[in-house]
């Protein structure tokens, strides 16, 4: 996390690539340059230096794509092509994204601009754009076959449309969706409202909810998977790769999250309430509104929540379905809980010499051992559960990530603040002396309250 | 005396044809080494002496303070087994034939007496079987072949044995090697058994998942209670082939290595012809009856000539005898020995054809060993090199899952057996080859026996 908010770092592919073979120098030189980011960490906001003023959002693990202006069109460069994504430290993949990244860059406009998008496709099959959530004219839509021709491997097509409403919106593929979404094609669309103080916030965050399914060792998703995924991510980042997000105590922040997974996830902070102030198709009124500390985003939905954040601390904001807060992990391992093994490990290990016990006190002690002793895994894979905070293992992985609430932050200051400090007197701590004895329900009923009675079937007498 | 004139005659007749038959010093042995020589590099022992023994028991003792490998567990055989020394006494029986051969048959004395009152009849005759002098060294020559046949496949049974030895030698060892794994996979699989038990009393696992743990458990008890089974065997038939009792027997822990290469067939078909003992034994055979067949023929009208001084007294008691000669011989009257010749041409001829017959199978067997060789080189290869390396390739590769919590300890438990298995599969391919490799040298030898095959 050393390079957190490092420099915006583009590397800048003007005319060069698959595009320069297939569209004419003339052609080429009308479109707007192709940027292209290397790193997977959050990128400073990108300041809008023409067009209309708005407030820029922070991708999370992301970053905005720069535009030029052309006669009042804003002219945006969406190039799909094969990316490698570091899914966290230790483990990358072999997806498919927009300009060197997986999800793109996130594409920013104001309420009323003319849009001009140029997408070229340098994947091995067709693809489209379809801008989620957006009203644009049919043509626009960009579903392939019913209102465009796909656009075939080295081709650039053009879409067009005024950013008529402003909100949360996402864009994704139209064409093949299904290998093209489980393979990370998809990005964050915010159409910044015209009056840059309507719901201003100070501090507003996007990201995308996406899973994959990389076998541990491999490299790319499996595409057909359907819901046994093992990777949980944001932006193709699971915990510990998935950046803090950063305020100043009294901010008031917007985090903007859209669902591209195949399921439900309820996105739960720590420490607030927040109010659904936004979904993807467009802004709650403040009547309807309601506290939360979760709020569940169904498959293909977009929700921006806001709060003021007047708690200081690490707090926890994370998935509530808690294998989504774990990396790969084996789901038909048996349960090992209360099964000693220890005494059974040397007749084991005469046939598997590596053998170590787990599992008996739970899965928690992975992280122990994983730090005891060198207990190697797969090539490219996440521990299961991982991480460290001040006082210890975290134990935690995919959709899991800290907001961090710090006074006198400066504004636009996203670096990480490191372990929060606590005052005096407001951290839990361990109880010395005899604990009393818990109230029982009946002193008769001891022993059905401690002990777990089984009771086997006999027969089928009750049948 | 004019008697005795005649037999001496006979004897010295006789001497000249055939020359005298004795018993040699070696008593055929030598050949015998020589030959066996020629294909293994262990000694061979008749002990016929108390000190020849004693030399014996103290080499057998030396032999056993290390533990056996395929060619001193030869050596211990050849040395001790009790087989290969009745068979050395069959070379003394064929020589004393050879002997018996050269030795003329015993003159014979008739006597004929009668009286009537006062009247006398007396014929004494000390006749000798002349003919004999014509068919002696015919016969020696038989005698002196089939000799000769009796050390060649006294000689096989010299290899004879060392192949059955080494065929069981490396039966044990492998047996041993597989008994050991199959402990292995006993215990572990009796842990894993013991881990289901734990899950179910733990609450975290049902009787089903119980039973199917436990009954690779009950496999793996049968697995080893054979493979204990096949051990006991294949150390019993080396012992029988050792004459020693199993206590006495450790034998090294692995089986040879694979040789880095092996060799072309044409390098074994080409000497086959001049090795085979049993063609070379057949075809002195087949010799032998050729003789036979001629004596036969020479001696197809007569069965006996007898010839010796006779003296007849006829009359009184007092008067003289009359001396003569009494001389007899078969008259082929009814049998014109036609049968004896067909029975000698047609035993003749069924050797020719058996001779032809065994050199083709000579040929075909060891086309046969070949293959069988360079196919089990090629498999106990492909396993030591591929098939082995890939299991337990599969196995880390499962170990680094148990360890990131992606597989059941289960699930690694099987992978381990399957690479168990890989192992064991190699050590029977191993094993195959050189069992294989051995029937081969034994093929360029002779038949090999079923044994091991």
């Amino acid at each position: 996390m050393n390079d957190f908010l490092s420099r915006r770092n583009f590397f800048k592919l003007a005319g060069a690539g698959i595009a320069a073979s297939t569209v004419s120098k003339v052609a080429m030189a009308a479109l707007p340059e192709i940027v292209s980011a290397e790193s997977a960490n959050t990128q400073t906001p990108l300041h809008p230096d023409t067009g209309r003023p708005y407030n820029p959002v922070v991708t999370l693990n992301g970053w905005s794509l720069p535009w030029r202006m052309n006669n009042g069109v804003k002219e945006f460069h969406l190039v799909a092509e094969p990316v490698v994504r570091e899914i966290a430290p230790g483990m990358k993949a072999h997806l498919w994204g927009y300009n060197g990244q997986s999800p793109g860059p996130t594409i920013e406009v104001v309420e009323g601009d003319k849009v001009r998008i140029f997408v070229t496709n340098r994947l091995p099959e067709v693809t489209s754009v379809h801008w989620h959530g957006q009203p644009v004219p049919n043509g626009m839509d960009g579903v392939s076959g019913l209102t465009q021709p796909a656009i075939a491997p080295g081709k650039t097509f053009v879409y067009e449309f005024e950013a008529k409403r402003a909100g949360s919106f996402m864009y994704h593929p139209h064409a093949d969706e299904m290998t093209q979404m489980a393979m990370g094609l998809m990005g964050s669309w915010v159409t910044h409202p015209k009056n840059p103080k309507f719901m201003p916030v100070d501090r507003d965050f996007i990201f995308l909810l996406n899973a994959y399914d990389i076998d541990p060792g491999s490299y790319t998703p499996k595409i057909n998977t359907m819901l046994d995924f093992n990777l949980w991510t944001w932006n193709s980042r699971a915990f510990p790769g998935i950046d803090p997000l950063v305020v100043r105590k009294n901010d008031r922040v917007r985090i903007r999250v859209g669902n591209l997974t195949m399921t439900n996830h309820p996105i739960h902070l720590h420490g607030h309430e927040f109010q659904v102030t936004g979904t993807d198709g467009g802004w709650v009124p403040p009547t309807a509104r309601w506290p939360e500390v979760t709020t569940d985003i169904g498959v293909g939905q977009m929700r921006a929540i806001e709060f003021v954040a007047n708690n200081p601390g690490d707090w926890a904001f994370h998935c509530h379905k808690s294998h989504h807060t774990m990396n790969a992990m084996g789901h038909q391992v048996p349960t090992l809980l209360g099964v000693q093994q220890g005494d059974l490990v040397d007749k084991i290990s005469n046939l598997v010499p590596d053998y170590m016990a787990m599992g008996e006190t739970g899965m928690a002690e992975m992280s122990d051992m994983a730090a005891m002793m060198p207990m190697p895994l797969p090539e490219n894979t996440l521990p299961m559960m991982t991480g460290k905070g001040q006082f210890g293992d975290v134990n935690m992985g995919g959709m899991f990530s800290t907001l961090k609430v710090r006074e006198g932050l400066a504004k636009g200051d996203y670096k990480d603040p490191g372990h929060y400090q606590f005052p005096k007197g407001t951290l839990a701590y361990e109880f010395v002396g005899d604990a009393p004895e818990p109230p029982r329900q009946s002193a008769t009923d001891e022993k059905a309250a401690v002990e777990v009675q089984v009771r086997k079937p006999t027969g089928h007498a009750g049948h | 005396m004019k008697f005795f004139r005649i037999m001496l005659t006979c004897v010295s007749v006789s001497l000249a044809l055939g020359g005298c038959a004795t018993f040699s010093q070696d008593g055929g042995f030598d050949g015998v080494k020589k030959t066996s020589a020629e294909h293994i590099k262990q000694e061979i022992v008749w002990s016929k002496t108390e000190a020849e023994q004693k030399a014996v028991a103290d080499r057998v003792a030396e032999l056993l303070k290390t533990p056996l490998n395929a060619d001193s567990a030869v050596q211990l055989a050849l040395l001790n087994n009790k087989d290969l020394q009745a068979s050395f006494y069959q070379l003394g029986i064929s020589e004393a034939d050879v002997v018996q051969a050269g030795r003329l048959p015993n003159p014979k004395f008739s006597m004929l007496y009668a009286r009537n009152d006062g009247d006398y009849k007396i014929e004494q005759a000390l006749t000798f079987n002349i003919f004999s002098l014509v068919t002696m060294p015919k016969m020696l020559e038989i005698e002196r072949s089939n000799f000769e046949k009796t050390k060649r496949s006294v000689a096989l049974d010299v290899l004879n044995l060392a192949h059955e030895t080494r065929l069981a030698y490396f039966n044990a060892v492998a047996a041993n090697e597989r008994l050991s794994y199959s402990e292995q996979v006993k215990e572990s699989a009796e842990a894993s058994a013991e881990l289901a038990n734990r899950m179910v009393k733990a609450g975290n696992w049902n009787a089903l998942e119980q039973a199917t743990e436990q009954s690779f458990y009950a496999e793996a008890i049968v697995e080893y209670a054979n493979s204990k089974n096949q051990q006991t065997s294949a150390h019993e038939a080396l012992s029988r082939l050792l004459a020693l009792p199993l206590d006495q027997l450790v034998l090294e822990k692995r089986l040879p290595d694979l040789p880095q290469t092996i060799d072309e067939l044409h390098a074994y078909e080409k000497t086959a012809f001049e090795q085979r003992l049993d063609l070379q034994a057949m075809r002195l055979e087949t010799q032998a009856l050729a003789k036979q067949l001629g004596l036969t023929k020479t001696t197809r009208f007569i069965n006996v000539l007898e010839i010796g001084p006779a003296r007849v007294l006829e009359g009184r008691r007092g008067d003289p005898y009359k001396k003569g000669v009494d001389i007899s011989f078969e008259l082929p009257l009814f049998d014109w020995g036609s049968a004896k010749v067909a029975k000698a041409e047609a035993t003749y001829m069924q050797a020719v054809n058996r001779t032809a017959q065994l050199a083709i199978n000579a040929q075909s067997e060891i086309r046969e060993a070949y293959s069988r060789y360079q196919t089990n080189y090629e498999v106990a290869k492909h396993y030591r090199d591929e098939i082995v390396p890939l299991r337990k390739k599969v196995l880390q590769e499962n170990q680094l899952r148990y360890n990131g919590m992606l597989i059941s300890p289960f699930e690694l438990f099987a992978n381990a057996r399957a690479q168990v298995a890989s192992v064991n599969s190699y050590i029977a391919t191993l094993n195959e080859f050189w069992l294989a490799e051995t029937a081969l040298q034994m093929s360029l030898i002779g038949s090999a026996s079923k044994e091991g095959k």
